[in-house]
């Protein structure tokens, strides 16, 4: 029981500290936003003297204090039995904590709001309409009280529906129940054949690449911006993929290459600041070339060192390129700090590519090619070497891997396709300038492939789609995107360390502890 | 991992062109002093002593900010990425005591408008630095609680990816919470920027601060008094125990995971002085303030050899010299001084990766 309640106070102050942090970022009015988005409620007749929107931020709160309530409420490990009075209590005292500290957040704010201090000019989100939204429009006493009631009343509401619902027996017999039906369709032998077969994966990705290549006649120009985006965010991804998912060496400068391929389409093309104009075609292969040269000769002195080593180099490689590009010194040369303009199209048996669609399908083949190449290299005799020097460097030195050419062919590759991917990007937005290549780049690529699955491929486009899919989805969110970036790094790193779709190989690294040991299915027997 | 017989020496091409590569540096760098200060001195002593004495200020936060990456580093072999940010935070604290205590109006008769902050200036920055410290040490404690102790054995990248993600999410958190616009550190009159004895060199007066001159005392004061406490103290001790070998440590009954959380409270608190210090003494603070102070303290550990704790001092001071004199000196724009970080962290891991003095690192030089 005392263990209990300990767990409970626990909990209630975790989620009293989200909470209140929630608040003070402004999330909780962008919650109430999004919830009036998705209930079309906006226009509705205030209930009980609330409004629409603070309903709405009720809910949201209703949601974590339920939460809240099941977490408190859950027994620990080395308890066998789950009673309900301990459930209970455990989610009514989760919910009285949680409930005290906002209201005492609330106090504290809604008081110093009525004495006129500009809390904004010291935390940014709390401008008066949002501390009146907080206080549901009542005075300061008032609305801590509701703000206590609520937490509390929804805490236990989670206990009771985390006991009663979650871990009740008859959870216990329904999922017994849906597995044996599941046990029973896979053994059919029409599924298994279906299962089995290769073609099966073929026709799913005939169909998927279909739609892929359908979509961008029927979507505006906006979302074919997008879509292209996200199409170069697979392909930096799976140029990082090689160098982080398969060789193992973190590169935090990768934005570096990206860089140098855009400005070298934008150089080499556009009429400013040297007259080049040369063709696309020509710039783009010297792009790629030129990335993959960088490559080698950064990572010909900086391989050599520790692996940790090499993420703050890198670092600092591309912090270099773009000051560089920025600086006074270099502008007569890079178009310093206001970038470069009119960059060149592709035309292709005279027809040019200018549009918006036709950039889609430019970057859709380039997807394509690089996914092929990856593919083939990572079944080759280089991606085992890369993946053996990623597991262990010593013992595939003693297998006879030249770890440092192997190293170093990873380098360039990963570097060439993103000298690919900047070329496509500076030609699509006509335009680059040195805050195009900052270090959120290189941030945002390494998020794709880690959240979505070092060493793979359908988890690189998986996490681009994510990552950078979603958040144009979600506009109102777009402020909190790169926050929970870092959040999802820590998260997946604890949780999750392979990724959303891990490459097989890696799934049962991972999972060979636990005694489960699959059989990849992937790389074998080709 | 048993010891390999080392190869026996031979000219690798790598050594070639490491030779070539040191023979140019060296060449340009002769020249450049030859030319700054024979051929065409483009700067006389007033200038080079002001530079010089901005570097030691600047180098002296470095080094404080340095010593948290060793010891850490030293500890847990790992770079721990999200270090800059809690300076941020230790600057973030100093900055609302400052704006608290100028609220605080304590009229005398002289002058009916002064505040608490003008009023006991001394108190007021003790009062900064005690909250700064302690919020900074709060929040290594918790980074290291939350993200890096359920990740203890993983894979070396594991742990780092981990530390990028907390870099990030405490930055932007940090934006969300401040807002983006820069503030300026409201410091007592005593302590205005800019201000300071002037002493006449070469003809003009060159100004040292009462801020630098702050600065330099109380991260000099610190560094003595964590040199005692890793050598003379017991908890130093299980440090440099831990260090040496956890598996042993532990078996000679020190409590490992309690040794790490101090190394991280420690560490924290001295990033959380190095941000007080920055914000009275440079006078902004915004939510990107630690990144490339904590990139360059990490270059200055590196340089002074990872691990090694007077090495980072010594590094840090180094560097700070080096990035103020470099720009004049090499002759090349202001704007680049940033690279000249960079570059020579490239440098040293080419041709020293042990560092200026040698890094302390017994085993698994992985």
């Amino acid at each position: 029981m005392k263990k209990q309640l300990r767990h409970a106070v626990n909990a209630g102050g975790i989620f009293g500290i989200i909470t209140i942090f929630l608040f003070l970022i402004g999330f909780t009015g962008t919650a109430a936003d999004l919830f009036s988005d998705l209930f079309r409620n906006k226009n509705a007749a205030p209930f009980l003297s609330l409004n629409p929107q603070m309903l709405n931020m009720l809910i949201f709160l209703g949601l974590i204090g339920l939460w809240a309530g099941a977490y408190g409420s859950r027994k620990s490990k080395s308890q066998t039995d789950d009673p309900w009075g301990a459930a209970l209590i455990g989610g009514l005292t989760a919910g009285l904590v949680h409930g005290l500290l906002v209201s005492g957040l609330a106090l504290l704010v809604g008081t110093l709001n009525l004495r006129g201090v500009r809390i904004n000019v010291y935390l940014s989100e709390l401008l008066p309409d949002a501390i009146k939204l907080f206080l549901v429009g009542k005075s300061p006493l008032q609305g801590a009280t509701v703000h206590i009631v609520f937490l509390t009343l929804t805490g236990f509401l989670g206990g009771l529906l985390s006991r009663g619902v979650g871990r009740g027996s008859w959870r216990v017999r329904s999922g017994a129940a849906w597995n044996s039906i599941l046990e029973k369709i896979s053994q059919q032998s029409i599924v298994k054949q279906v299962r089995g077969s290769r073609n099966t994966r073929y026709v799913v990705y005939g169909i998927l690449l279909l739609l892929v290549f359908l979509l961008p006649l029927r979507a505006g120009p906006y979302w074919n911006y997008t879509i292209g985006t996200v199409g170069i965010y697979v392909l930096l991804g799976l140029g990082l993929n090689i160098v982080v998912g398969l060789a193992g060496l973190l590169d935090l400068g990768y934005v570096a290459f990206f860089a140098i391929g855009a400005y070298t389409m934008a150089l080499l093309t556009a009429p400013q600041p040297h007259h080049l104009m040369w063709s696309f075609w020509i710039a783009l292969p010297i792009g790629v070339l030129l990335a993959a040269l960088t490559g080698l000769l950064l990572g010909a002195p900086v391989l050599r060192m520790r692996g940790d080593y090499l993420a703050i180099v890198t670092l600092g490689f591309g912090e270099i390129i773009r000051i560089l590009s920025k600086s006074d010194a270099l502008t007569p040369f890079t178009g310093g700090p206001s970038g470069v303009k009119a960059i060149g199209f592709p035309t292709l048996f005279g027809k040019p590519f200018n549009s918006g669609v036709d950039f889609v399908y430019l970057i859709f083949l380039a997807v394509l090619l690089i996914i092929f190449v990856t593919n083939r290299l990572q079944n080759s005799r280089v991606g085992r070497a890369w993946e053996a020097m990623r597991e262990d460097e010593t013992v595939s030195r003693a297998m006879g891997i030249n770890t440092l050419t192997q190293k170093l062919l990873a380098f360039a590759i990963g570097a060439a396709f993103a000298g690919l991917g900047g070329a496509l990007f500076a030609s699509r937005n006509v335009f680059t300038g040195p805050e195009d290549h900052n270090l959120m780049v290189s941030i945002n690529v390494v998020a794709v492939v880690i959240v979505g699955g070092m060493g793979n491929i359908p988890g690189v486009i998986a996490g681009a789609l994510m990552l950078k899919g979603l958040p144009e989805v979600l506009r109102q969110l777009e402020d909190y995107r790169v926050m929970v970036f870092g959040a999802l790094l820590i998260v997946m790193m604890l949780w999750r360390p392979a990724g959303m779709i891990p490459s097989a190989r890696r799934k049962m690294e991972v999972e060979k502890d636990k005694g489960v040991i699959e059989t990849p299915d992937e790389g074998r027997g080709k | 991992m048993p010891n390999v017989k080392p190869p026996a020496r031979r000219v690798t091409t790598y050594k070639i062109v490491q030779g070539i590569i040191g023979v140019v540096l060296a060449g340009y760098l002769i020249w450049r002093l030859f030319v700054v200060f024979i051929a065409n001195p483009s700067y006389g002593p007033d200038t080079w002593a002001r530079f010089a004495i901005a570097g030691l200020i600047l180098g002296s936060v470095y080094a404080l900010v340095a010593i948290g990456y060793t010891l850490v580093y030293g500890i847990l072999r790992m770079i721990n990425f999200a270090h800059g940010d809690i300076m941020m935070i230790g600057a973030f604290g100093g900055y609302f005591v400052f704006e608290a205590l100028k609220s605080i109006p304590t009229p005398t008769l002289a002058d009916p408008e002064l505040t608490f902050l003008n009023a006991h200036p001394v108190l007021s920055v003790i009062a900064a630095f005690i909250v700064g410290v302690s919020i900074a040490a709060l929040s290594g404690y918790f980074l290291e609680k939350i993200a890096y102790r359920p990740l203890r054995g993983a894979p070396r990248l594991v742990p780092l990816i981990s530390a990028i993600g907390a870099s990030i999410f405490l930055e932007n958190a940090a934006q969300l919470l401040f807002g983006a616009q820069r503030r300026d550190y409201a410091n007592p009159i005593v302590l205005t920027r800019g201000e300071g004895w002037g002493i006449p060199i070469g003809g003009s007066n060159v100004i040292l601060t009462y801020t630098g001159v702050l600065t330099v005392v109380i991260s000099t004061l610190i560094m003595i008094a964590l040199y005692l406490l890793v050598m003379r103290t017991r908890l130093g001790r299980s440090m440099r125990a831990v260090s040496e070998n956890k598996q042993v440590a532990a078996l000679m009954g020190i409590d490992v995971d309690g040794v790490i959380s101090r190394t991280f409270i420690i560490s924290g608190a001295l990033a959380g002085a190095a941000g007080v210090m920055w914000g009275i003494h440079l006078g902004l603070v915004y939510h990107f303030v630690g990144f490339i102070p904590g990139i360059k303290a990490f270059t200055a550990a590196v340089l002074g050899g990872i691990g090694n704790i007077p090495g980072a001092m010594i590094g840090g001071l180094f560097l700070g010299l080096v990035e103020s004199l470099g720009p004049a000196g090499l002759g090349i724009n202001f704007q680049l001084k940033d690279v000249i970080a960079f570059g020579i962290l490239v440098l040293v891991l080419i041709f020293r990766p042990t560092g200026i003095i040698g890094e302390v690192l017994t085993e698994e030089k992985v």
